[in-house]
This record gives C-alpha cells, structure tokens and sequence, in this order.
C-alpha cells in the first residue's frame, strides 16, 4: 500500500516539476519514485496494508507482479528523455502520466475486490490513452490514441457488465466470497471478466486494436503498452483464475485452450506480412500472450513461477526489441524493415542485442524465452494437454520466419554504412536486458528461485 | 579438471580471448583453442575404459519444474563423434585461414562456440540437454553462412533454418510428451530414460516426432531438399564441418534414442527402411548428373547417409556397429573431400567439376589424396569406407535379402559418380587459366596427409575402433535381450 502512496504523491509532485525551467530533474525523480516504491515493496512495509477493507493485498504472488511492473517502469522511464527537447511541460506531463499507470497496475495485480480491478483498469487505461497520443503533431499518434480510447473504453464496459453479473449471481464485488453453486448466471460473468481484461492483452479475437494502436503510438509507450499493460491484466487475470477458478466450468477451460492457441496461429500467421517491425512485435506480442494464457489455464498454487518467468522472459527480450526498435526510429525515421538492413555493419551492439531478443522470443535455446516455453509446456503436458502441446509447438515454427527474417536484414550488407552509436547509459541498460535473457536462460534456478 | 565440462568449456574460452585481442591473431587463437581442443580430449581418451559406464561426468542440477539435470559425460557411442568434431574444427579453420582478409573476429567466435555447442551436444547424457545442445548447435552456423557464405545464402540457410527448426520442435514436442507419459520427475541419464516400460502406440508418436526431426537434420530423402543449396551456397570452410559433423547429428541422436523407441522401430523396421534405401538410389542418381562440385558432394552425403540409417534401422549388432563406424568414417572423408572441392575453388573461383580439368598432371600430390579420398568414399576395401558399409550390408542382409541386394547397388552407383567426378576434375584438357596454378600449400598438404593416413588407418587397423563400436552397440541392452 505505501508503495502506491509513494508513487500518488510523487506522480503529482512530477507534473508540477514541469512548472521549473529545468528539466534534468524530472527523469532522476521519476526513477527514484519507482525505485522507493520497489524498495517498500521488497522490504515488505505493511503501513497502510489494511486501507479499504482489504479490498487489495499485497503479498505473495502479486508482490511479485508488481515489482515485475516496477522494474519493467525503471527501464522504460530512462527512455522519456526523447521528449526533454520538447519542454519541461511535456515531459513533466508523460513522466507523471507513467508513474500514475504503475498505480493502475498495481492496483490490477493485487486485488481482492473487483471494484479494485475496475478502478485500477481505469487509471491504467486512461493513462494510457494519453500517452498513445503522446506525439501531438503526428495524426498517426492521435489516431493510435482515439482507437485505444473507444475499443478500450468498449472492454471496460464489457468488463463493468461482468461484474455486475458477478454481483448478481454471488451477491458481493469480493472475489472469494463463498459461491454455493456454479450457475450459468456466475459463468457469463467469468466470461465477460475475461473478455473485458483479454482486450487489455490482446488476446484473439480481442486484437484488432494491438497492431495499429502500437504502430501510432511513441516507441517507448508502445514498449510501456506491451509490457506493463500485459503484465497488469495478466496479473489480474491470474488473481482471478486463483481464486475463482476452482468454480469454473468446464466449457470456459476449454473456450480459454481454443482462445490460447487461436492467438498462436492467428498472430503468427498475420505477422509474417507485416512490413513495420512495430506491427509486428504487436503481433509477435498476441503470440506470446497465447502462451502465457496456456500456462495459466493449468494454474495450480505451487506453479506461479512459470507464469512469473514467461512474462519474465517476455519483458526482457520485449524492452530490447521495442528500445532497438526506437533508436532505429529515431535515426531514419521509420521502423519498417528496410530500416534494419545492414544493422549489423554500422551498428553491431545494437545488432546483436536485439538478435538475442529475438531468438529468445522464438524460444531459442540457453535463453529465457525457450526455458519459459518449456516450463509453460510440460506443465500443460503433465496436467494431459498433449495436442495443446503439439498444436503451439508446431504453430510456434511460424513465428520463426518473421523473427529470423529480422536478423536476416540486419546481417545483410548494404552499401551505405555509416556507423553509429548508442548513448553508453543506454547501452549499458540494453547489455543489462541480454545478460538478463541469457543468464535466465542458462542458470534457470537462479530466476526461479527469486520467484518463488 | 579430468571433467567432461572443461573439454566443453575450452573452446568458449578461446572465443572470449579472441573477443578482447586484435583482429589479426584471431585466426591462430581459434586454431590454438580446436587444435589443444583435439589434444585435450584425446588425453580424455587414453583413461577411457571399455565399459559400460559414463566416464568424466559432469551434472549439476538444472531446469526446475521437470527436474532435469545438465549433464555431459563420456562414453562408447560419444567418443565417436566427440573424435571426429575435434578433428575436423581445425581443419575447417586451416581452410578458412587463406580467406583471412574476408573474415573478421566474429567468424571464429562463432566457429567456436559452434565447437562448444557440438561437444555439449555429443556428449549429453540427457533428453533435455541434448535437445538444448541440438538447437544451439544451429545458430552459431546459421550465422556464420548467413555472414560469409555465396550469392544466394540467405534463401538457402534461411530454408535451413526453418527446416531444421521444424525437426527440433517436433523432437520437443516428443520428450515433452515421453515426459508427460512417465511421469519422471528428475532427468538424470539415457540408462534412466531407457528403462522406461511405453506402449508401442505411444511409442509410435514418439518415434514420428524424433525421426522426422533427425532426418531433416542429417538429411535423408525426403528432407534433404535444403541440404544442395545450403552446401553450394554456404561458406567453404564451414561447409566442411557441416558435412563432416552436422550431419551426423540426426543419426547420433537416432542412435540416442533408440532404446526409448525400439518396439517402434521394430515394428516399422521395413517401410523406414525402405524410405532409406528409396533415399540412397535417388540420391546416388542425382549425384551422377550434377555438374556442381559441392551439390555432387551434398548428394552422395545425402546416399551415405540414407545407408548409416538403414544400417542403425535394422537393428541388428552388425548394422549398428557399422554404422556408429561409418559415421566416424564417412565424417573424415566427407572433411577430405569439402577441403579439396574448397582448394579447387579458391583456385579456379568455378564450381562446376570441368573447371579444374586436367589439373591432375601439374598436381600428382592432390590428385593422388583425391584419388584416396574418393576410394575411401566408393567403400574400396581397407580404406575406413569399406568396413562400415559391409557391416551395414550385413546387418541389411540377416534382416531381408534384398534390402542388402538394393543397397548394394548403391556401391555400384558410387563408384560410378565418385569416379565420373574423380575423372572430370582431375583429367582431361587441360583449361588454359589452370595453367598457373598455386601449388598446394603446406598446409593443405598437412591436413590432406593427416586424413588419407587415419582412412588408409581405420581401414587397415580397425578393430580396436570396431570394438569401442560393439561397446556402444553393447550398451543397446534391451536390443539384445529382443533379438
């Protein structure tokens, strides 16, 4: 709880920051607030922990969420300083719109009351909408914003008539509230909860948004979006399926196993056409969440972890792809694949840290996206979802050819190269992001034992 | 330091000092770190025992939740391959060493932790460590090809890539299932995995997913249709590590897993086996009408190696020790031969086979190793080729009598596109550019002598090799206790 005051006060502090000519400040105070917050966190504060009836709890598994989100804020927030040429207003503005999203976040992953849930989907998504729109002059960036605006104001309210028919059915907002018995009234509810939190996702069909809405959208939003965005409402989602899961039927298991590897096929399918590698990391992100969800479906209490370390795995080689991503942007101007031709030659860091990424996104071995795959999977297979196995694995293989189609350009020669350089902090952070994917990789314990 | 896991390690280091030096001794260094490499197992070698056990292990605890293990160890089938890896890295390296100006530091980087990816993978104990070394195995290559290789390597390694790619996630999703099915809740070793009690349709899907991801691998017909574009389109010097051990991958880990498969095997013995033999023939056809050097070469690796299968898939004591000795032998003279077509074109910059006509009378000295070479190929008796394929033969015998007739004819056809290329290169008219050749230098000289000696070697002393293969063959137990 103190962490989310931390973070209330120091969002507000942060805007007004924008009033002072000097913008060097704002960016060091921002990471300082989401490094208290981390720090109350991992030093276990329990002021304040019983505000609001127990409505949210911080502890265990969603302590572990949220410092999966806090972390994720500390490496994006460095990236803000794209906008300190713009005045101190604006970037006062975007750094305080981000720390308030963290609370959103927080608030998604440590619940007990739905009211929570739908309050913190709010704060998250609102949040949001206004940083999609971040590039004020750009029509593609406000176009980005308004489409996330209308279909996300849409999943809140599928999202509200879920829980309102979970009231109906159970009479409370309070997640273990005894049910007697399962009826078809409380299933529609789960199933409209579901919806609501897998727009946040994007999980198929709940994706038509992602593509377009991550290519409109700043880089370093489009990274916040992707990752933070999914962690929340995957954290949510799994706080929901703890907890309720025992009274969900058997059709909605199955409904989810259909939805999980729809989102494999569909989004692998769809990415190989893309020509924008934003688009595509869109598409290769429903992917991901497919398997994420597999994992998920086959919830049992001492498993956490798996989940944890995907998203772990998912966040590390994502931040790469979406910060190489951004520096390309900014020297030519674009992120279509021609963009990335010839990397290798003028700028091999970058090169091979996204290589890494990628190849850890498409499950390679000694890194973390393919232990992730691993745990998620035999863990599927163990419980006796075998053809769910079969079918991602084989639906995984797609996804190979868009991502190594990425590290093809990049190892091809062209004939202009002007080489060039990251700023050494950045680098020093996107070394840190693949050290991290190999490292999980290689020593999986070191990870696991952290989670649990 | 007698442990598995510095021989695995040692080339890693290596990569790391040629990393942090100049880009001018990077070549010496990778030769240093796979030449000591070569030493340093050998040395593993001479404290090898004849016994059934792992020698040299290494494990440590390593993925949670299925509980596996990373371990890495010596044995009769792994030093097979763990001998023919170490010696053909620096002879890959000698080869690539006369491009030195086209190659920067990240090639040799590669080269060794594609060196230290092999060794892992070769000497796994376990399902999971071998699948993890099987896959890593690829990258270092694909990105070598996809940096140094010809005109039109990247559709070709690309094609590579996802074929290869394919196999392993099939081969994964089989130890996932096999897992799911035992219920084995620490990954220790193969003799663990072995003794697992499956039923045969179990066994059945299992083998579906493991085979089609090894013969893609190695290649056999028909999944080899990657495997002439990767050879003629990718670089020269890698290529002859690929042929020579790449290749054989998918048959080692055919072997691997043969126990845990074995009714399966059994019980489709005949139409694998004659999707094999189907394979040998028309890969020994094609070879006899191409004009390409590397592609004639990628088909008669693609016949021979249609052979090793159809000798590991009788499942006989005869079929699987020729073939665990063909694969040792088929890797050296598949490194002779990928070293000489490189020599010839670094030379005459053409890859067709005429492009070098007539050489043979300015360079008796190559001609003669060539001439070796392809006798070693053919299966000339008391050259290494000879004793393998006749055990195969033997082994196809004492299963059908006419398996071992058509695969026979594959000897005959061998001859016939061995000797066609022999006698095309080598003789002739004399083209007028070759007139000023390079003589060959002494490197190549060296590593041409070492190799026509360990096959004139293997093929007139093959018995104590011939027993470490019956020790490997030995340690098939359930096999013999089915026979």
């Amino acid at each position: 709880m103190l962490s989310i005051v931390i973070l209330t006060i120091f969002a507000t502090v942060v805007l007004y920051l924008g009033f002072l000519k000097n913008r060097n400040i704002i960016i060091p105070i921002a990471l300082f607030a989401v490094l208290l917050a981390a720090y109350c966190l991992l030093s276990n504060q329990n002021l304040w922990n019983n505000w609001f009836m127990n409505m949210m709890e911080i502890k265990d598994s969603s302590k572990a969420f949220s410092l999966l989100i806090l972390f994720t804020a500390a490496c994006i927030i460095p990236f803000l300083n794209v906008f300190k040429k713009r005045g101190s207003e604006e970037l006062a503005d975007f750094s305080g719109i981000l720390l308030y999203s963290l609370i959103g976040g927080i608030m998604m992953v440590s619940y007990s009351d739905l009211i929570i849930l739908f309050l913190g989907l709010e704060i998250l998504s609102i949040a949001m909408y206004i940083l999609a729109g971040a590039d004020r002059k750009k029509i593609s960036s406000s176009e980005a914003s308004m489409k996330y605006f209308i279909i996300g104001a849409f999943a809140s309210a599928i999202l509200l008539f879920g829980i309102s028919l979970y009231y109906a059915s159970s009479g409370s907002f309070r997640l273990d509230v005894t049910v007697v018995h399962s009826s078809a009234l409380l299933n529609l509810s789960y199933l409209l909860i579901f919806c609501g939190l897998a727009f946040k996702i994007a999980l198929v069909p709940f994706h038509f948004w992602a593509p377009d809405v991550y290519q409109g959208t700043p880089t370093i939003f489009t990274a916040t979006m992707a990752t933070i965005v999914k962690i929340s409402a995957f954290g949510a989602l799994y706080q929901f399926i703890r907890i309720c899961g025992a009274n969900m039927s058997e059709w909605l298991y199955w409904l989810l196993s259909f939805v999980a590897i729809l989102s494999i096929f569909l989004a692998n399918i769809m990415a190989i056409s893309q020509h924008s590698v934003k688009r595509l990391l869109a598409y290769s992100g429903i992917a991901q969440a497919g398997f994420i969800l597999i994992g998920l479906l086959q919830f049992q209490p001492d498993k956490t972890w798996i989940i944890l370390y995907y998203l772990v795995a998912y966040t590390l080689a994502s931040l790469a792809c979406f910060f190489a991503c951004h520096f390309i942007e900014v020297k030519n101007g674009n992120d279509d694949h021609s963009a990335f031709k010839g990397l290798y030659y003028s700028n091999p860091f970058l090169a091979i840290v996204l290589s890494i990424a990628l190849i850890s996104l498409s499950g390679g071995p000694l890194t973390a996206g393919f232990m992730a795959k691993l745990f998620v999977l035999t863990n599927a297979a163990q419980i006796g979802n075998i053809a769910l196995v079969v079918f991602a694995l084989i639906l995984a293989v797609i996804s190979l050819y868009y991502y190594f189609r990425i590290i093809n350009l990049m190892f091809t020669r062209t004939n202009i190269e002007h080489s060039w350089q990251v700023d050494m902090p950045y680098k020093g952070l996107l070394a840190l992001l693949s050290i991290g994917t190999l490292v999980a990789g290689i020593a999986p314990y070191l990870l696991v034992n952290l989670l649990k | 330091m007698d442990s598995i896991l510095s021989l695995i390690l040692f080339p890693l280091f290596f990569a790391l000092l040629i990393a942090f030096l100049n880009k001018k001794y990077a070549a010496g260094i990778a030769l240093t770190g796979s030449g000591l490499s070569l030493f340093y197992f050998l040395y593993l070698l001479s404290g090898f025992k004849n016994s059934l056990k792992v020698l040299n292990e290494f494990s440590i605890p390593w993925i949670p939740g299925i509980e596996a293990e990373l371990h890495f160890g010596l044995d009769s089938l792994s030093i097979f391959m763990l001998l023919l890896t170490c010696l053909v890295f620096p002879i890959g390296i000698l080869a690539s060493m006369k491009y030195e100006e086209h190659r920067s530091k990240s090639y040799y980087i590669l080269l060794l932790i594609g060196l230290t990816a092999l060794l892992g993978f070769f000497s796994a104990q376990n399902d999971i460590t071998f699948y993890v070394f099987f896959e890593l195995a690829l990258i270092p290559f694909y990105f070598i090809i996809l940096m140094y290789g010809g005109s039109n390597r990247k559709k070709a390694v690309f094609k590579f890539l996802m074929f290869t790619v394919f196999g392993s996630f099939l081969m994964l999703a089989a130890i996932i299932y096999f897992h799911s099915l035992t219920g084995i809740n620490k990954t220790s070793d193969w003799a663990m995995l072995y003794d697992m009690e499956i039923s045969l349709s179990a066994q059945t899907w299992i083998l579906a997913g493991i085979f089609i991801a090894f013969a893609i691998k190695s290649p056999l017909f028909p999944f080899h249709t990657w495997q002439a574009d990767l050879y003629s389109e990718g670089d020269r010097p890698t290529i002859i590590i690929i042929a020579a051990v790449l290749s054989k991958m998918g048959l080692f880990g055919l072997l691997r897993f043969f126990n845990v498969v074995d009714d399966a095997i059994l019980h489709y013995q005949m139409p694998l086996i004659i999707l094999c033999l189907i394979g040998i023939i028309y890969a020994a056809l094609v070879a006899w009408r191409q004009s390409s050097m590397s592609r004639l070469l990628a088909y008669s690796s693609l016949s021979h190696m249609g052979m090793i299968a159809a000798g590991i898939l009788t499942a006989s004591i005869s079929g699987l020790q020729g073939s665990i000795f063909q694969m040792l032998s088929h890797g050296i003279v598949a490194a002779g031969l990928f070293f000489i077509v490189d020599l010839i074109m670094f030379r005459t910059n053409n890859s067709s086979i005429y492009g070098s006509a007539g050489i043979a009378s300015t360079q008796p000295k190559l001609a003669t190793y060539f001439f070796l070479l392809c006798l070693a190929s053919v299966g000339l008796p008391l050259t290494s080729g000879f004793i393998g394929e006749f055990d195969i033969l033997l082994g196809l015998a004492n299963t059908n009598i006419y398996l071992s007739a058509i695969a026979g004819l594959s000897l005959i056809f061998g001859a016939i596109y061995t000797l066609r290329f022999y006698q095309k290169s080598m003789f002739g008219e004399m083209i007028e550019s070759n007139n000023e050749w390079a003589p060959i230098t002494l490197n190549e000289d060296y590593v041409l002598i070492i190799l026509v000696i360990l096959v004139l070697a293997f093929g007139f002393f093959p018995s104590s090799w011939l027993d470490l293969a019956d020790q490997a063959t030995a340690s098939f137990v359930h096999l013999k206790s089915k026979i």
